[in-house]
């Protein structure tokens, strides 16, 4: 996911589990998409299969924006949270 | 002049409680159809809910039959029931005759997304009880076009949210899902003869759970038929049982998303009509 090589500078953020408290730092490039992020930390965790959304703060970003379009910059902290499926 | 009450009147009145809450309008909380999809855990405690709180005319859509498994969260199901496999639309519907003989609930065995689209503006409210991202598309979709208010509640565990979709402004359910709902939902649509794909939420459903955020959806329920919108969740509530964590989050409106898309579509096409 992260390269330096087609000439992008990475942008490292940390990504927080919302369930166990843990954090993985990611380096993305600005192309990349939440989406992306999402399925790059859910496997990082072994997640089980199930809906999960990123937030920033108090904003869920949209899957598919970009790095650039979802306002995220470096060192941003985002949190992974299940997106409860039950009823 | 003062009004004038007998000693232990307000004892009398069933509704005196909620009389006390200045903003209620019990009057057209009595008149409001509300369309219940699901009547699984959540399902359960929103019908006792709503019923409680006065509303009396509640369409029940669910195609399920009571299980052993839904006794320790499902309020109106019995072992008797699991053993004759009744259908869970129809028990939850006698329950609430038992709750209040004011109660007009229609049970319809089904799935939501097999009945006419017509189902939707037909009613006041749509508040989803469901255990699967697929009829929650559906259901948000369709009462998202019709121009009513769905409140769609969900469940893991400990974790809750509920989150208001208002038309014809502001974000809806799909808004805020992504590619993780998309593989889910693909995965129920995935049927190649016997080779159907079925995706279990590891958690699903947990009764102090399940009581906290049906709550809030008969509370948001409450607003907006009481006419109160200004008073209703902007956005999405989540709850986590276990760091007890409990706040609004913001989820924006996705041009892109599907319901928008098709909203856009309408609109243009409404215009193009209204010029020639």
């Amino acid at each position: 996911m992260s390269s330096v090589s087609g000439g992008f500078l990475p942008v490292r953020i940390k990504v927080k589990n919302a369930e166990t408290g843990a954090s993985v730092e990611m380096e993305l490039e600005t192309e990349n998409t939440v989406d992306e992020i999402i399925e790059s930390a859910a496997t990082f965790w072994s997640k089980d299969m199930g809906a999960y959304v990123l937030r920033k703060g108090k904003k869920v970003l949209r899957g598919g924006s970009s790095l650039k379009d979802a306002g995220i910059r470096a060192d941003d902290v985002l949190e992974l949270i299940p997106d409860p499926e039950g009823g | 002049m003062p009004g004038r009450i007998g000693v232990g009147a307000t004892d009398e009145d069933t509704f005196d409680r909620s009389k006390r809450i200045g903003w209620l309008d019990l009057t057209s909380v009595s008149k409001a159809k509300v369309l219940m999809i699901g009547a699984g855990a959540l399902g359960n405690e929103v019908a006792k809910d709503l019923v409680l709180s006065g509303f009396r005319k509640i369409t029940i859509v669910d195609m399920d039959h009571v299980l052993g498994s839904n006794l320790n969260r499902c309020l109106f199901f019995s072992t008797e029931d699991a053993m004759r496999k009744r259908k869970k639309a129809e028990v939850v519907a006698e329950g609430l005759l038992g709750l209040s003989a004011q109660a007009k609930p229609l049970p319809i065995v089904g799935r939501i997304q097999d009945q006419p689209v017509g189902i939707f503006p037909d009613h006041d409210i749509a508040l989803g009880c469901l255990d699967n991202i697929e009829a929650r598309i559906h259901a948000n979709a369709h009462s998202y076009s019709s121009g009513v208010v769905y409140i769609d509640g969900g469940m893991e565990g400990l974790l809750g949210k509920v989150m208001v979709s208002r038309p014809p402004r502001g974000a809806c359910l799909q808004c805020g899902m992504n590619r993780t709902h998309a593989k889910i939902a693909s995965m129920r649509f995935s049927c190649t003869g016997r080779d159907v794909v079925f995706h279990e939420p590891k958690l699903g459903a947990e009764i102090t759970t399940t009581s906290l955020i049906s709550a809030i959806m008969v509370r948001e329920s409450l607003k907006l038929i009481s006419g109160r919108p200004d008073m209703l969740l902007n956005n999405a509530f989540y709850y986590d049982g276990q760091r007890n964590i409990s706040e609004e989050i913001e989820i924006q409106l996705d041009p892109e998303c599907p319901v928008h898309r098709a909203d856009q579509r309408a609109t243009r096409k409404r215009k193009r009509y209204k010029s020639t």
